[in-house]
């Protein structure tokens, strides 16, 4: 190698003055957007020596010359649906396309709405609250976002404000080694109530990289979910941060099944008395996928609760990286604390790495976590076998019992049932019936 | 129905079973009796098709059919079954499920559509009866978390549900308090018919008390070394295994 390597920000750099220069925004997110760029080239690019990113390899993604996103055109046929009334918005390329969404009626200041579509008063209403809440700071790809986002969902729901339909919000990238930097700001305030469905798909090659801040008031409760069912080329590169105030309750499903590499980072800051987390995730990987999660949950007060669940099934040569850090304040007394980590592997060039981490400064606290990787279970085949059914359909069968469990603590029932069929045709499963 | 010829089998590279060779017609019961070790469980696993157990020499055929160039569920397709001795706990697969499941892949197998559901459920009802199972077991993982009674009694359940046309019994008896001996043997009995065979494999005569077999063998050192009818079971009982430790595969094979 005898020519210079360009330093790793000179595109950036480039696309980054380009982009400024066409915006018309605040001074106030303009600010944001320097400072936030400043962070990433500062912090530069992740590299395999660092220690969280020693098993996510963003090779293949660093040679790409990645494009800024355009507008395009879609079959409304390749969005999801939900199946039920629901709140929602489709951005394509990260960019809101109203035509594909549909508002419903709100109660008086409540906001489901694209960054786009904001009034500049809402918009100062927005500037405050974005990029405010602690975690990812060491993430470039954080930092990325906040200073390239195009648009994003803003969702805002005032004290007491309960939400029964679900909000449906569906990102779609068309490929062509574009750049996509969705955002998403969610505020509940005290006792607000949300459902929140988050999908990300796409088509050909292309980098999504979103950000969602999710900050919950006191006794305020989220249900969130994030479908990752990006095309098999795509990079996903995302991040979620989320707050929570006095007995608030964020139960967050993480379901990942597309990319060839998707990451989720992922903090969440329990900062006040009795409240209560669940992050539950799923994550099928099969070829050369890798499904790859960091998180870190955060006991900043007394009397909190928080489980995570991760489970793995890998095929061919997938690999599956859970790196999680249950982190307890010394004031955080009475928390109850619990991560686990479950890996099933179908092949042998299958890999899975776990790492749950646990630490605990106060005393009087109930903490676990453990972890466990293996293949299924050849008594248990051979015992489904001996009663007729094929070997195809004993793994099949077993690899249902062991991911179902997962979609079992989704109470929105048309998300499960449409998650249970996309995990049945991934086993290759004739039918799978509720059991 | 079932004729197994100089069977040879060696697990892990260790020769288990030392020629075999025995015959079963449909509508008979036969008994295998043994010390442990004799090879009675490995004789089960051999007929089922189970990894890890090779077969060095001689053959099984069932219904004339070359038993063992088929895969463990086209034997049990073909309508072979065996009752485990150790029944597989499968976390998260409900029972009912796993069962609707088998008799579909049989019926598949046949060429026939599906059950019809309210077919299935009658059915599974009537054979509930038969080993007096609770219908909350129909709703709870296989075996998962059931007592060594309600595995064996869902081993026989399974049975009566698939009503296969030859069944091998690995040791039913085992761990079995008397009345759930009583329920498992009632279950097999009312399952007995002109044209069903059994293998009962056991180390105690007691569970031939309730399943009388019309032949018993005596299974030494991977070879039978004597065969009899009902009343070999209870001389067994008697003498014990003693009499048939080593010599008699010899002398058999000298003669």
């Amino acid at each position: 190698m005898t020519a210079i390597a360009p330093l790793f920000s000179d595109p950036y750099r480039q696309a980054f003055a380009a982009f400024m220069a066409e915006r018309r925004e605040s001074e106030a997110i303009a600010r944001l957007r320097r400072a936030a760029f400043a962070r990433f080239e500062t912090l530069g690019w992740p590299t395999r020596h660092q220690e969280g990113w020693r098993f996510t390899d963003l090779a293949p993604l660093q040679a790409l010359t990645l494009q800024k996103a355009s507008a395009a055109l879609i079959d409304a046929a390749a969005l999801p649906e939900l199946g039920v009334a629901a709140h929602r918005l489709v951005f394509i390329n990260g960019r809101l396309a109203p035509g594909l969404s549909s508002e419903r009626p709100l109660l008086d200041r409540a906001f489901i709405t694209g960054f786009s579509q904001a009034l500049p008063r809402d918009l100062d209403l927005i500037a405050p609250v974005l990029d405010a809440l602690p975690g990812l700071q060491f993430h470039p790809f954080a930092a990325l976002n906040t200073a390239l986002w195009e648009d994003g969902a803003f969702i805002y729901l005032p004290q007491g404000t309960v939400i029964e339909e679900p909000i449906h919000l569906v990102f779609y990238a068309t490929g062509g080694d574009m750049a996509v930097y969705p955002r998403l700001l969610l505020a509940l305030e005290d006792g607000a109530q949300a459902t929140v469905v988050v999908e990300y798909r796409g088509q050909g090659r292309y980098l999504n990289s979103p950000l969602a801040e999710l900050q919950l008031g006191h006794d305020a409760a989220l249900h969130y979910h994030q479908v990752q069912e990006e095309s098999p080329q795509a990079f996903h590169v995302g991040g979620i941060r989320v707050h929570q105030s006095r007995a608030s309750q964020a139960n967050l499903h993480l379901f990942s099944s597309g990319g060839q590499l998707a990451r989720t980072d992922l903090e969440v800051l329990l900062d006040g008395e009795h409240a209560g987390c669940l992050v539950n995730g799923l994550t099928l990987g099969q070829e050369s996928q890798t499904g790859d999660y960091h998180l870190r949950v955060e006991h900043a007060q007394p009397h909190g609760t928080s489980e995570q669940v991760f489970k793995s099934v890998l095929n061919g040569q997938a690999r599956a990286v859970f790196d999680g850090m249950i982190h307890v304040r010394q004031h955080a007394q009475k928390t109850d604390a619990r991560q686990t980590s479950r890996n099933l592997l179908l092949s042998r060039q299958a890999q899975a790495r776990s790492n749950p981490r646990l630490e605990i400064l106060a005393d009087d606290v109930k903490c676990g976590h453990g972890s466990s990787t293996g293949f299924l279970d050849p008594d248990a085949e051979f015992y489904l076998r001996a009663r007729g059914i094929s070997l195809t359909q004993a793994r099949a069968l077993l690899v249902h019992a062991f991911a179902n469990d997962s979609l079992n603590r989704i109470t929105l029932t048309p998300l499960r049932d449409r998650l249970a069929r996309l995990l049945a045709a991934w086993l290759a499963l004739d039918s799978i019936e509720g059991n | 129905m079932l004729e197994i010829r100089n069977l040879h089998a060696t697990v892990e590279g260790r020769e288990i079973l030392n020629g075999i060779d025995l015959i079963i017609r449909p509508g008979e019961t036969h008994a295998i009796m043994g010390p442990n070790g004799s090879g009675k469980s490995t004789l089960a696993n051999v007929i089922a098709g189970r990894e890890g157990y090779v077969v060095t020499a001689g053959e099984i055929r069932f219904e004339g059919k070359n038993l063992l160039e088929m895969d463990p569920e086209t034997r049990a397709c073909e309508g072979l079954f065996l009752a485990f001795q150790y029944p597989v706990e499968i976390p998260g697969v409900a029972n009912l499920y796993f069962l609707k499941a088998a008799v579909n892949a049989v019926r598949k197998y046949r060429g026939e559509s599906s059950v019809d559901a309210m077919d299935f459920w009658d059915l599974i009802h009537e054979r509930m009866d038969l080993v007096k199972m609770d219908e909350s077991m129909l709703k709870r993982s296989v075996n998962e978390g059931f007592s060594g009674g309600e595995k064996k009694r869902n081993e026989v359940f399974q049975m009566a549900v698939l009503q296969p046309r030859f069944a091998v019994m690995d040791e039913t008896d085992s761990g079995l308090d008397i009345d759930a001996l009583k329920v498992v043997a009632d279950g097999v009995n009312a399952l007995r018919s002109p044209e069903r065979g059994f293998l009962v494999i056991t180390h105690y005569q007691r569970l031939l008390d309730y399943i009388v077999p019309d032949h018993v063998h005596v299974l030494v050192n991977g070879r039978i070394a004597r065969s009899g009818g009902k009343e070999l079971a209870l001389e067994l009982e008697q003498q014990g295994y003693a009499l048939y430790n080593e010599e008699p595969g010899r002398a058999r094979r000298a003669a």
